[in-house]
């Protein structure tokens, strides 16, 4: 190889390289700082502004809040769990039953931001969810488990009450395409 | 750092946009196994509640019993629904079932313990009240509703454990002429819709058990159109029958069905008996019947008359003259729409595919052309329409080829970008629009093209096996255009050529009617009030009312640059019934057309409901309801309540529709990754250089 092409791949190898990093630091970034945003969205949403935008222009509506006391996790959780969305913070599977009802909510997080906590989550963890009334759900962790992508009837609306929060798996995945998600399952609790 | 390779590490900064590409270069090549990080993660708006049958404990089960009995162009069709409980509990079914958009349902009635109730119309409200009060009482009750023009609910209260309930729901509807023959489509199944919008806020899904999707600002009855649906192809799944008795008055060179394979037995002169082979079908398609007389020239005018409660009644068809002396028209510009949504997946795309690639080999040097194509996102070949020269079909070729479906289906942006006509050209603007029409938010969209049709006109394909038909009716209608249905693939050349011809220019414009009695004017109540252009192969449908009957008819109108005129004596008509709810049926789609219809404006709801009441039609202010008197239930038995799954029409594919598990994986640490490498990469080949 000649020299001036060495040179050029390696002028292109570190070009590429900065920007990959920029990219992928990016990422964790962008989702912190969207949640905090959106959490001040959410409070005056509950306070009775019907469409709170976080953020001038953005197309995304907060749906409920979802709180782990043990890890400290607050979040707030969005409408709709397409990949625009995914990046600002777990979001409710359209179609699963809305928080607040009596039935399956299933809310998604991507496994190396927003629902990276899930896997430090136990059998019988409280975790709370808090509707757009202001009133809190209560439930605890009662089974964890992997299943595989195409497995939809895990968002089934009409399924018993529980709460459902899925994320990819295997946490530590180098790449973003697998088929598989992990799945943890919460009972309601008594008011 | 040597002074040799500075110009190209000060070249850094200015290179930025060289970095982006290398940048994506690289993820080109590093995630090709893997797939696009964004396409990965990115979900339908569609998705499958999976109610294996067996999950709905407490529906009841259910099979349909279909009896059409043909007489000319008129069709009076008998539903019958037999809920069977199964089960120990005393039960309730809810059943979200299609019905062609211009049946005009006029009569329920409820076979419950060995009696016969004749159901009677009420305002919608009020009906729901009777049944729910029936319901809550321990009555046997049944309801029919109109959701849209062709897509009903039956709701059955108090089924006794063990035992069936029969619904029994009739409707007259008069059938289309096209290219020389009749033909009926039978909707069988409401194919699962995408729902746009937000949800309501507060709106929890208002019945849980009844549908899939959540009321949204675009489609604020989202839960009522959208049946829970059955991923297991389990076999006893609302089986139907179907009988068809076609009286035709002539003999036939032809009875053909494009989507059953059918049995048919000539019974005597012109009257024919017509079932699927085989009996039982499943209900996941539509039932399409096409009938052809021997004779091959094409009737000139019928007429068919009824004298209902003192009113004379008729439904007249002319046939427009024959379009072959009409020159071409000298170039048009020609723009193709393609519903590359998710239930477009399988055979539909395939379809679709064909049917672009012939429209393509039709264009000519004088054409423009552009092609769309939308899901969750609009996306266009051309930014604006090209001529349709050799070099733009060769890249049209290939975009055609690599259409794929999948994701949602965001038809208003798509319909109005089509619409918009930013430089017109001066040729005659035609836009091709090609769908199954699963969406929930129909009257957004036909107000939409009749506000952007402007210049141009609007033709529907409509694709799969279960098109929407209220869609690509009305949307033709609003964009004063025509509809076709592509059935199956081997149809497609010989459907997109006939689209052409009528594409070519419409045959009849400016229509007016003049009624006569006598030497003077005649007072008739005629629908529709505007008769829209005639396109090659497409009769002229006009239903009247008049206190007393006309006896003849002017019609004026354009053919081609010529004037043109005929007129028709409407003396020994056809006696035929049920012509009077035709035409209230008509009179009911003409008042909802009109600008104001989206709205629930009041005026326009006490024409509709007044019509409705009056002809006894189900509407979108009026239902059927049938309550037997004595309660059958105990006060202490509980009653449960079921949504009756059904099928994904034939040919969806249930991954592609509804998707999958939201993807959830971001790709920051591949990329941290890859950027580590890619450093060390440039740290290695600089230190041998040096």
């Amino acid at each position: 190889m000649s020299t001036a092409w060495r040179h050029r791949l390696a002028l292109l190898a570190l070009v590429g390289g900065i920007g990959l990093l920029l990219h992928g630091a990016y990422i964790p970034v962008k989702a912190w700082l969207a949640q905090q945003l959106l959490d001040r969205a959410w409070e005056r949403r509950l306070a009775g502004e019907v469409a709170a935008a976080p953020w001038p222009g953005a197309d995304m509506r907060p749906l409920a809040r979802l709180l782990q006391p043990r890890l400290g996790v607050t979040q707030v959780v969005l409408d709709g769990a397409s990949g625009r969305v995914l990046a600002f913070g777990p979001g409710h599977v359209t179609g699963s039953a809305l928080p607040g009802v009596n039935g399956n909510i299933v809310i998604s997080g991507h496994r190396d931001t927003h629902f990276r906590w899930l896997r430090d989550l136990h059998d019988g963890d409280l975790l709370l969810l808090e509707s757009d009334d202001g009133a809190t759900r209560r439930y605890t962790v009662a089974a964890t488990a992997v299943h595989h992508e195409t497995e939809i009837d895990l968002l089934d609306p009409l399924a018993d009450e529980q709460l459902r929060l899925l994320t990819c798996y295997p946490f530590d995945g180098l790449y973003p395409g697998t088929p598989l998600r992990y799945v943890v399952t919460a009972r309601p609790l008594a008011m | 750092m040597s002074h040799a390779e500075s110009p190209g590490w000060l070249g850094l900064l200015g290179c930025a946009v060289w970095g982006r590409v290398s940048v994506s270069l690289m993820l080109a090549v590093l995630m090709l196994p893997t797939g696009p990080a964004e396409a990965a993660s990115e979900q339908t708006g569609l998705r499958l509640y999976a109610a294996d049958g067996t999950d709905f404990g407490s529906a009841p089960s259910l099979d349909t019993g279909v009896a059409i009995g043909i007489v000319g162009v008129i069709a009076r069709v008998q539903v019958q629904q037999r809920f069977r409980n199964p089960g120990k509990d005393w039960v309730e079914g809810v059943y979200v079932f299609p019905l062609p958009q211009n049946a005009a349902v006029d009569r329920l009635r409820m076979r419950y313990g060995g009696r016969l109730i004749e159901g009677e119309i009420q305002e919608r409200q009020q009906a729901r009240q009777t049944y729910e009060r029936a319901r809550d009482a321990g009555q046997g009750a049944g309801l029919v509703e109109q959701q849209r023009a062709n897509v009903f609910t039956t709701a059955v209260a108090n089924i006794p454990p063990g035992e069936t309930v029969s619904i029994e729901i009739e409707y007259q509807q008069d059938l289309a002429w096209q290219d020389g023959g009749f033909s009926l489509r039978l909707p069988l199944v409401v194919a699962p819709r995408y729902i746009p919008g937000a949800p309501i806020p507060g709106a929890a899904q208002g019945f849980p058990q009844h549908g899939w999707a959540r009321d949204t600002d675009q489609v604020p009855d989202a839960s009522k159109i959208t049946p829970p649906v059955s991923s297991s192809a389990d076999g006893d799944l609302n089986p139907v029958t179907i009988g068809v008795d076609l009286n035709a008055g002539l003999d036939l060179a032809e009875v053909v069905s494009t989507s059953h394979r059918i049995d048919v037995v000539r019974l005597s002169h012109g009257r024919y008996r017509v079932e699927p082979a085989g009996g039982k079908v499943p209900a996941d398609r539509d039932f399409v019947l096409h009938w052809r007389p021997v004779l091959a020239q094409q009737p000139g005018a019928a007429l068919f008359t009824e004298v209902w409660e003192g009113r004379h009644y008729g439904l007249l068809m002319v046939m427009p003259p024959h379009a072959r002396v009409l020159p071409r028209p000298v170039g048009r510009e020609l723009i193709l729409v393609v519903d590359t949504s998710g239930s477009m997946h399988g055979d539909s795309i395939r379809q679709a595919r064909a049917a672009l690639l012939s429209a393509l080999q039709q264009l000519g040097p004088e054409d423009r052309f552009n092609v769309i194509q939308f899901n969750n996102e609009v996306h266009a070949l051309f930014d604006v329409a090209r001529p349709a020269d050799q070099a733009h079909l060769r890249q049209a070729i290939p975009y055609v080829q690599g259409l794929q479906a999948d994701g949602g289906t965001e038809m208003l942006p798509a319909m109005r970008l089509a619409l918009r006509d930013p430089h017109p050209s001066g040729l005659l603007r035609q836009v091709v629009f090609l769908t199954d029409g699963a969406v929930g938010n129909e009257q957004a969209l036909f107000g939409a093209v009749a506000q952007d049709i402007g210049a141009s006109r609007l033709f529907t394909v409509g694709i799969g096996s279960a098109p929407n038909a209220l869609f690509m009716t009305r949307a033709a209608q609003a964009g004063r255009g025509t509809f076709t249905y592509i059935d199956n693939g081997a149809q497609v050349q010989d459907r997109i050529d006939r689209l052409f011809r009528q594409l070519s220019t419409p045959v009849l414009t400016d229509l007016q009617l003049r009624w006569r009695r006598g030497d003077g004017d005649a007072v008739v109540s005629q629908t529709p009030s505007r008769v829209a252009d005639l396109y090659a192969g497409e009769p002229l449908i006009v239903a009247l009312a008049a206190d007393s009957a006309p006896t003849q008819v002017q019609i004026a109108g354009r053919f081609g640059a010529m004037d043109w005129q005929q007129s028709a004596a409407l003396s020994g008509g056809a006696a035929a019934g049920g012509i009077h709810a035709l035409w209230a049926r008509r009179m009911i789609d003409d008042c909802l057309a009109r600008p104001s219809g989206g709205e629930d404006g009041e005026p326009l709801r006490q024409a509709v409901l007044k019509l409705a009441l009056e002809h006894r039609l189900v509407s979108r202010y009026t239902s059927l309801v049938a309550v037997e008197r004595t309660p059958s239930r105990p006060t202490d038995a509980e009653l449960k309540s079921g949504a009756m799954p059904v099928r994904l029409p034939a040919g969806w594919s249930a991954g592609a529709v509804f998707g999958r598990l939201p993807g959830t994986a971001t790709p920051a640490s591949l990329f941290l990754v890859l950027g580590l490498a890619s450093l060390a990469l440039a740290g290695v080949l600089r230190r041998r250089w040096r």
